[in-house]
């Protein structure tokens, strides 16, 4: 981190306060802000879960990171519009303990995408391990990737 | 202008490292109780081997590693899968052998008690 400009200057106390401001407006836009940014290397996203999404050959394959969810937690469902994810998280501070730092926030959130091709919703299947949850997505028989033989003339 | 081939002004352009991945910083929730600090930390993805917690001269280090192979071709990217890593100076007190680490559902819980010395102590107030 850098300095606190009041460390330098009283006169800059002012921008201080402006910094700690701006930061909690942050806070409220995007509740994975950290609210000490000790991230730097890290991008911001205002969505929650973030997520990766994989073509797996015969699967479509959705990952996302949901530390301290289990399987109950999330409810993932499939239309004809595509996949969406949502759930809640709490983060409820132990009892008898005074909190230092508060970056894990609890909160709900609902996200929906979009699938590139169509799926076979009867094999849909959905896991929460180590808090990923993983979504795997049999494509629908016409999206199956098909070999085209080639012969010689 | 200055020659810069001089150590001090040596540019470090050259040197690589030796990981390509950086790791990323992990949330962290600090609660203390009189007997002892509690650290929750969002480690998603990190399995228990890949956990190194170590305390010394003072600096809690906290590396939780994450393995993982993509399951296809990436059609859509918004996190890369990489180690965590942070490092918080902790007071003096700390006993060192008996800080304890549980990992559930992607979340390290690190118990660190304090050593009696350091705990709160009430005073009994004699009769003079």
């Amino acid at each position: 981190m850098f300095p606190r400009f009041g460390d330098v200057n009283r006169d800059f106390a002012l921008l201080d306060e402006f910094r700690r401001r701006m930061d909690r407006v942050w806070e409220d836009i995007d509740p994975s802000w950290p609210a000490n940014p000790a991230h730097t290397g890290t991008r911001a996203y205002s969505a929650w879960p973030r997520v990766n999404l994989y073509d797996g050959g015969s699967a479509l394959v959705l990952k996302a990171d949901v530390p301290g969810l289990s399987e109950k937690d999330v409810r993932v469902t499939l239309n004809e519009s595509g996949l969406s994810i949502a759930g809640e998280r709490t983060v409820a501070p132990p009892e008898g303990y005074s909190a230092h730092r508060q970056e894990r926030a609890s909160f709900s959130f609902s996200r929906s995408l979009t699938l590139p091709c169509k799926v076979n919703p009867e094999q849909a299947q959905a896991s929460v391990k180590n808090g990923v949850l993983t979504v795997t997505l049999a494509k629908a028989p016409e999206a199956q990737p098909r070999q085209i033989a080639v012969q010689a003339q | 202008m200055a020659n810069q081939t001089d150590l001090a002004h040596r540019s470090n352009g050259r040197i690589e490292a030796v990981q390509e991945r950086e790791p990323v910083v992990p949330v962290v929730d600090v609660y203390e109780s009189g007997d002892e600090l509690l650290l929750l930390v969002d480690v998603p993805g990190a399995t228990n081997e890949g956990i190194d917690v170590r305390l010394d001269k003072g600096q809690l280090t906290i590396l939780a590693k994450r393995r993982e192979d993509a399951p296809g071709s990436q059609l859509m990217a918004e996190y890369r899968p990489s180690d965590y890593l942070r490092v918080f100076s902790v007071p003096q007190g700390i006993d060192p052998s008996k800080i304890d680490a549980q990992l559930s559902s992607g979340v390290l819980r690190l118990r660190l008690p304090k050593s009696e010395s350091v705990k709160p102590r009430r005073i009994e107030v004699k009769q003079g």
